[in-house]
């Protein structure tokens, strides 16, 4: 058993937990909750964007909006102060044609030039207050006023405007002129207050999204700092579960791996024991049957025929009965391994399987010690029985050579034979996976080398233990002192 | 005359008493002992010197072929009929190595026993017909698979004389006198023989001759 971290104690528990349907089940609540939150904060910060940007575009708009109306105003009130005093210079000079030498407006331009000042009243945008409406209402009036005089002046024949020019001039059109400019002087100032208020409020609108965007920023971050540690945690907790979960796995892994081997180990067990009972009780009472029944001819007169017929036909089943269970237990343990170690065993082996079937099976062997260890020898020989019998069943090989050889630290077995082949890295049968178990249960390699229509070798390198442990306390020393 | 005395060994008691049977019945056998494993076996040799041990292969605590490299080691002129259920040569080849002269299948026990002890009481060698035929068997076929020709046909009948005389167990020296040779003749013809069947030993040799039925 390889030593775990520090984890490894608890690690068994947790895993059990985390097989819980219960906790299963708030795995995928949780995942849930993960995904609508990053579903929310995703439309959160997408709302907020369109929110501002809308509300930039307004605020620009109003902006615009209220320049646009402070410069129509400016204009008209330019268009009025210009006209008057255009208007006002002209009836000066119409008034006084007499005195000066300056040529003569046309009087229908001094008309067109009030006119204009009233038509730039007019136009005045029309988002008015009671205050501007009262200075343009009065504003009318003294134009009007002025309308009405100047068709008065305009009248007028030589002497006349000789007579009243300086007159109407002092007493007329100066106040007049002057009432005009202060209404406008007042309209001005009333307009550049209300840009001033309008400014106000549109800085006022702007901080007011200012804050929302702050708010909602600060929102999402918060959020997002939330959600982060919260999938932060989840995938910590992946992370431990995944390293459990391997670790559960290399541990079960390890158990299959040493179960595998016990059950190596119980299956030799076994058939020895198995083989032993058959060979010693069943075989030798059978055997003594045999001398029994013998006997028992000899006491029968040769002219007796039937009793002697039977008795040959019980000679026969004795015998049949002998063959088989010397087959079988030959099978399950063969005592050539402690009769005679284990090359002859081997050879022995060869020999069975030349006669049983169409292949031949040649051994060599080089300085193989007869000393080897039990388990040693048994795996070597259930893995030429193996290699052997995959060779003469189902590649149908006509040759094998089984070499085994030793030098100071390892053993080399090979078996090789002239069969069909096969992948070994897509077939791998019962049978290999049992040499494999067998080999690294010794700490031994295994290769096998093979390709369809190739043959296959199968080699098996195996570390030599001069202190090999018996399988099995209870053996009777049938082998070798 | 005098009995030719027996010592049996086997682990299993039934088995004892069937050999048991079977020789009593002749007069000229007689049972001195029997032991239970291959330690009694060599302990028991040694204290009875008997003429012929029946010995079982498989035995708890020694098994047979050790015993019986024991026994023939210490005793030589004991001689052993090894009792088995195999008929392999890897078994047959041990008990010749181990010494022993007769091999015997516990399947043709009953029938053979009485021959068997007779065989190597006289010096000579024993196997069931079984075992030289499976031997032939596995030769003939490993001949014809691998297309090889039977070295026993390369053998002059000089040689396979000789090899017949030495495999029943005759000296360089009887050989000799037998065919009318001189020992150094007879040696040759041994060597020649080793190397034409690719042979290692002695029991090697008794091996391949009770295989073709030369000897029995």
């Amino acid at each position: 058993m390889p030593s775990f971290s520090k984890s490894a104690e608890p690690a068994l528990p947790r895993t059990s937990r985390d097989e819980d349907p219960v906790y299963q089940q708030h795995s995928k609540k949780l995942r849930r909750l993960l995904l609508i939150s990053f579903s929310w904060l995703l439309a959160l910060l997408i709302c907020a964007g369109v929110d501002a940007l809308l509300a930039v575009r307004r605020l620009d708009r109003a902006s615009q909006e209220v320049s646009r109306r402070f410069t129509a105003r400016n204009q008209a009130l330019a268009v009025i102060i210009v006209s008057v005093r255009i208007y006002d210079d002209q009836i000066e000079r119409f008034l006084l044609q007499d005195q000066l030498q300056d040529p003569v407006p046309d009087p229908a331009e001094v008309t067109r030039q009030i006119a204009a000042a009233r038509a730039a009243v007019l136009s005045f945008p029309s988002d008015r207050d009671s205050d501007e409406q009262v200075l343009l209402v009065a504003m009318q009036q003294q134009l009007q006023e002025g309308e009405s005089s100047c068709a008065t002046v305009l009248a007028w024949r030589a002497d006349l405007r000789r007579q009243r020019a300086y007159q109407f001039i002092s007493q007329q059109l100066i106040p007049w002129r002057t009432r005009i400019f202060e209404l406008s002087a007042q309209i001005s100032a009333l307009d550049e207050r209300k840009l001033a208020l309008e400014n106000l409020t549109v800085a006022e609108r702007f901080q007011s999204l200012e804050s929302r965007l702050v708010w909602l920023v600060s929102l999402a971050l918060i959020a997002g700092v939330l959600m982060s540690l919260v999938c932060g945690w989840y995938i910590l907790r992946l992370e431990r579960q995944a390293r459990q979960r391997y670790q559960a796995l290399a541990r079960s892994r390890l158990d299959l791996e040493s179960l595998s081997a016990r059950l190596v180990e119980a299956q030799e067990e076994e058939r020895r024991s198995i083989s032993r009972e058959l060979h010693d009780e069943v075989g030798q009472s059978l055997g003594a049957l045999l001398v029994e029944v013998g006997q028992l001819s000899k006491l029968v007169p040769p002219e007796d025929r039937v009793t002697r017929a039977q008795i040959a036909q019980i000679k026969s089943v004795a015998e049949t009965a002998v063959k088989s269970i010397r087959d079988i237990a030959l099978l399950l343990r063969p005592p050539m391994l402690d009769d005679l170690g284990l090359v002859p065993a081997l050879e022995w082996q060869a020999r069975e399987i030349s006669r049983r079937s169409d292949m031949e099976v040649e051994v060599h062997s080089e300085n193989v010690s007869e000393a080897l260890g039990d388990e040693t020898k048994v795996t070597i020989y259930r893995l030429v029985q193996e290699a052997l019998n995959n060779a003469a069943t189902h590649a149908a090989a006509k040759n094998a050579k089984v070499t085994i050889a030793q030098n100071s630290n390892k053993i080399t077995v090979r078996i090789a034979d002239d069969g069909h082949g096969f992948d070994p890295g897509r077939q791998r049968g019962m049978g290999i996976l049992g040499m494999e178990e067998r080999v690294r249960r010794l700490g031994g390699i295994l290769a096998i080398e093979s390709a369809p229509g190739k043959g296959a070798t199968v080699k098996a390198e195996l570390p030599l233990r001069t202190a090999d442990s018996p399988l099995t306390g209870h053996e009777p020393a049938m082998s070798q002192p | 005359m005098r009995k030719i005395r027996i010592l049996l060994a086997d682990d299993h008691k039934l088995i004892r008493g069937g050999l048991r049977l079977l020789v009593e019945q002749q007069a000229d056998l007689t049972v001195v002992g029997e032991a239970n494993d291959g330690r009694e076996t060599v302990s028991l040799a040694k204290s009875l010197k008997p003429d012929v041990i029946v010995m079982d292969i498989g035995m708890p605590n020694l098994n047979g072929i050790e015993a019986a490299l024991q026994i023939t080691q210490a005793n030589p002129e004991i001689a052993v009929v090894m009792l088995s259920m195999h008929s392999d040569e890897s078994y047959v080849l041990r008990a010749l190595k181990s010494g022993a002269k007769g091999y015997l299948l516990k399947d043709s026990a009953e029938s053979d026993l009485i021959k068997a002890v007779h065989a190597v009481a006289d010096g000579k060698s024993f196997f069931s017909p079984a075992v030289s035929k499976v031997l032939l068997d596995d030769y003939v076929r490993k001949l014809k698979r691998s297309g090889a020709e039977d070295a026993y046909d390369l053998l002059t009948p000089r040689e396979r004389e000789i090899l017949q005389l030495v495999a029943e167990g005759k000296s360089n020296k009887d050989v000799a006198n037998l065919l009318n040779l001189s020992v150094y003749t007879v040696e040759t013809h041994r060597s020649n023989i080793m190397e034409k069947l690719n042979l290692r030993g002695i029991p090697e040799l008794i091996l391949f001759a009770v295989r073709r039925g030369i000897i029995s």
